[in-house]
């Protein structure tokens, strides 16, 4: 038996597609930045939604046989599933059996398998008693007909939904931070109900029919001090009377108390709730830019290009600054993206990130490069650099472009004052606002243009003038008009937008 | 082309690349500066003709002869100096060209109210460039090449001289494929002295006068620009 739980335990510790099946069911249940997250959950609140739904309706009218099937079968079923898949995913029981096999082997001493199975269980309990995996396993539960009160565990299955609909959950998060005020505030809540309903039970148990046991009593302090007030039992004598008085007052300070521990709980959050939403929502798009820092850089940037920017999100450790940007009208939270955390909250496995440290200090901008690229090699940096002594060190860090606003400004005077009509030529081509804009046609394999000679494609008819093509990272000027295109070339043309927009259309994919 | 003489305010991290770049193209260039470690900074890099002025005062502006340079540089470092002399330079010489830099939006303003004829703004040209690359990667790669590397290929404007043989050609007509270069815009002197590219697919007949704006390789552009100088039309 032993020998035969850790072949299976070494075996399974091996096998890469164990591993990948494991991680990939881990990412789709926990991570949500996965994509097929969004279905699953869709799903599970679809099948909880149907179970309400068949129990409100089965309170009047007949379900019909498929139906109860469908409810207690597949739907516990599907629950089912997922419960031990949560169970199977939280703790890695099989590793804890294989380290300890290795140390064991590692110190000459006999391989006990009970202790770390006693372990590697106790672990997974551990999980089990959590309120999320209880509200789970209860609602696997099916409503069991013939027992009214086993209906109740369906009622279980919308306690689930907590775990699929963010907004609830992240209600939960903020009133369990106000865990030690709510919980003195609950005590003395208990301790007076208890006290008030001792006390009308003493006074009236022989006097008020209404109240017969300690249970009444405590039922009646507890409406009172809520200020419900039925009215179904009401204190007969004078002394009842003011022990009512005195919990009502008792009770509306509670009250305000209540809410206010709850309103200041969510103010307290209400910044970081909706930073955090802006972040999801640009997680959900395939990619974006990250801006570091709103200054002038940014404003400029924003001010030119506006319309053509969509997926966006501005940083700034700077909340006055961040003020300022949602003032703007732009998306912007109070983050540090030298941090390491921040920038992990992106979805930088699936989309596409690409970084703009435009913040003032060179020092700042390098650091977030240096973070971004730690993170992941795919997320593309442009940064900013003001002291043109230390490109060489952006260039270590991993930067993909550099950015020196000093050097392009001096280049552009000393072009505009020695060749003023190149000038307006370049500022026109790179502002892209007048009729002229330079554009790059990426050929990639399918496209119908490959293969053919320039002659043949004839831009000139197109309106356009072909500068040049970028190959294997070289650049050919003006290629003879007998050169053949060739696939992941990249071709460089001058022309009107309308006329670039013409010959791709006329050009793509074939 | 013939050289220039420009008067440079300023010697910061602007104008020393400026004046650096000017006087590798052969300019005639005259430093001033109000401030002494920058006047230093010139003197020692070289420059003969550097002042060391109060640029607030306007009868030292007046002898410094503004009218006799082809253009006004105004890169100081401080940008309330650099609006101020700008302003000042406006008000006493109403017939100069005067070209700014600014490093904030407001200054732009400021500078464009003050009368500067050109303001190149920092930041707008910076975000401009962090659009191109985002946008079109590789032609700004390239483009970035042909304006920094002036050996390499680069851009050339010629004129037309009178009796050119590409007088009366229609560009569209024109090849100049043997050239090895290629013709991207033109100044039509008949049109107004306005920049025109060829790919906006209006057909421009060349006459004596107009600037033909040519991008290719450095050698290439000079053979062009000599054949021109000596063939005449038949």
């Amino acid at each position: 038996m032993k020998q035969l739980i850790l072949s299976l335990a070494l075996f399974l510790r091996k096998s890469k597609r164990y591993r990948a099946i494991k991680e990939s069911v881990r990412d789709m249940l926990t991570n949500s930045n996965n994509p097929y997250k969004r279905f699953f959950d869709a799903f599970i609140i679809f099948l909880i939604i149907t179970s309400v739904f068949i129990l409100i309706y089965e309170v009047k009218h007949p379900v019909p046989q498929w139906l109860d099937n469908y409810d207690i079968y597949f739907v516990s079923f599907v629950f089912l599933v997922e419960y031990l898949l949560r169970l199977w995913i939280h703790t890695d029981l099989m590793k804890y059996i294989v380290d300890e096999y290795h140390d064991s082997q590692f110190l000459h001493r006999e391989f006990e398998l009970w202790p770390v199975m006693k372990y590697g269980v106790k672990e997974k309990l551990k999980y089990m008693i959590t309120p999320a995996a209880i509200i789970d396993l209860l609602a696997i539960f099916p409503a069991y007909r013939p027992l009214r009160v086993l209906r109740i565990f369906v009622l279980f299955r919308v306690l689930k939904l907590l775990r699929y609909t963010k907004s609830i959950h992240q209600f939960v998060e903020v009133i369990s931070n106000k865990r030690f005020e709510l919980l003195t505030l609950l005590f003395l809540l208990v301790f007076i109900v208890m006290t008030a309903g001792i006390a009308i039970y003493i006074l009236e148990e022989h006097i008020n029919p209404k109240i017969e046991t300690l249970f009444d009593s405590i039922y009646w302090a507890l409406i009172t001090i809520s200020t419900v007030g039925y009215g179904d039992i009401s204190p007969v004598t004078d002394a009842g009377r003011m022990i009512s008085m005195l919990i009502i007052i008792s009770g509306i300070a509670m009250i305000s108390f209540a809410t206010s521990v709850i309103v200041s709980a969510f103010s307290e959050r209400l910044h970081e709730l909706k930073e955090n939403r802006i972040v999801e929502q640009i997680n959900k798009s395939r990619s974006f830019l990250i801006i570091c820092g709103y200054g002038q850089m940014t404003k400029m940037f924003f001010r030119q290009r506006r319309k053509t920017i969509d997926n966006y999100i501005i940083l700034d450790k700077d909340p006055k600054l961040v003020e300022d940007a949602r003032k703007d009208g732009y998306q912007a939270i109070v983050e540090d993206a030298s941090r390491f955390e921040t920038l992990r909250k992106f979805n930088v496995e699936h989309s596409n990130i690409t970084i703009l440290c435009l913040t003032r200090s060179d020092v700042e901008n390098i650091y977030i490069t240096l973070n971004a690229k730690s993170i992941s090699r795919k997320i593309k940096v442009i940064a900013r650099v003001n002291d043109m002594n230390i490109v060489s060190k952006f260039e270590y860090a991993g930067a993909d472009h550099l950015l020196m606003p000093n050097q392009v400004a001096n280049t552009m005077i000393r072009t505009a004052i020695t060749q003023p009509t190149m000038y307006k030529a370049i500022h026109a081509i790179l502002t892209g606002k007048s009729v002229a804009r330079i554009d790059e046609i990426h050929v990639h394999e399918k496209h119908s243009i490959v293969d053919k000679s320039i002659a043949e494609l004839n831009f000139k008819s197109s309106k356009l003038l072909l500068i040049g093509v970028e190959r294997d990272g070289e650049f050919l000027f003006n290629p003879l008009p007998t050169e053949r295109i060739r696939s992941y070339d990249i071709l460089l043309v001058m022309g009107r937008q309308i006329s670039l927009d013409y010959f791709n259309e006329k050009h793509e994919g074939g | 082309m013939a050289a220039q003489s420009i008067l440079l305010f300023g010697y910061g991290s602007h104008g020393r690349f400026i004046a650096g770049g000017l006087h590798e193209d052969g300019f005639k260039i005259k430093i001033v500066e109000s401030n002494s470690d920058y006047y230093e900074q010139a003197k020692e890099d070289g420059y003969i003709d550097v002042e060391y002025i109060d640029v607030t005062n306007d009868s030292i502006l007046q002898a410094l002869n503004p009218q006799n340079f082809e253009q006004l540089v105004c890169v100081m470092e401080d940008e309330h100096l650099n609006v101020f002399l700008t302003l000042s330079l406006r008000s006493l010489f109403k017939e100069s060209y005067i070209l700014s830099i600014s490093d904030s939006i407001h200054t732009t303003k400021k500078l464009k109210m003050a009368g500067a004829d050109k303001v190149i703004d920092l930041y707008e040209v910076s975000a401009n460039k962090i659009y191109n690359i985002l946008q079109r990667p590789v032609s700004t790669k390239i483009l970035e090449r042909i304006v920094i590397d002036r050996n390499g290929i680069t851009f050339s404007e010629t004129l037309v001289p009178k009796g050119s043989f590409l007088q009366d050609t229609m560009t569209d007509d024109l090849d100049l494929a043997p050239y090895g270069i290629l013709l991207i815009g033109m100044i039509d002197e008949e049109l107004g002295h306005t920049f025109m590219f060829i790919t906006t697919g209006i057909n421009h007949r060349i006459d004596e006068g107009d600037t033909l704006v040519c991008i290719g390789p450095k050698e290439k552009l000079d053979a062009f620009e000599e054949a021109l100088k000596k063939e005449r039309k038949e």
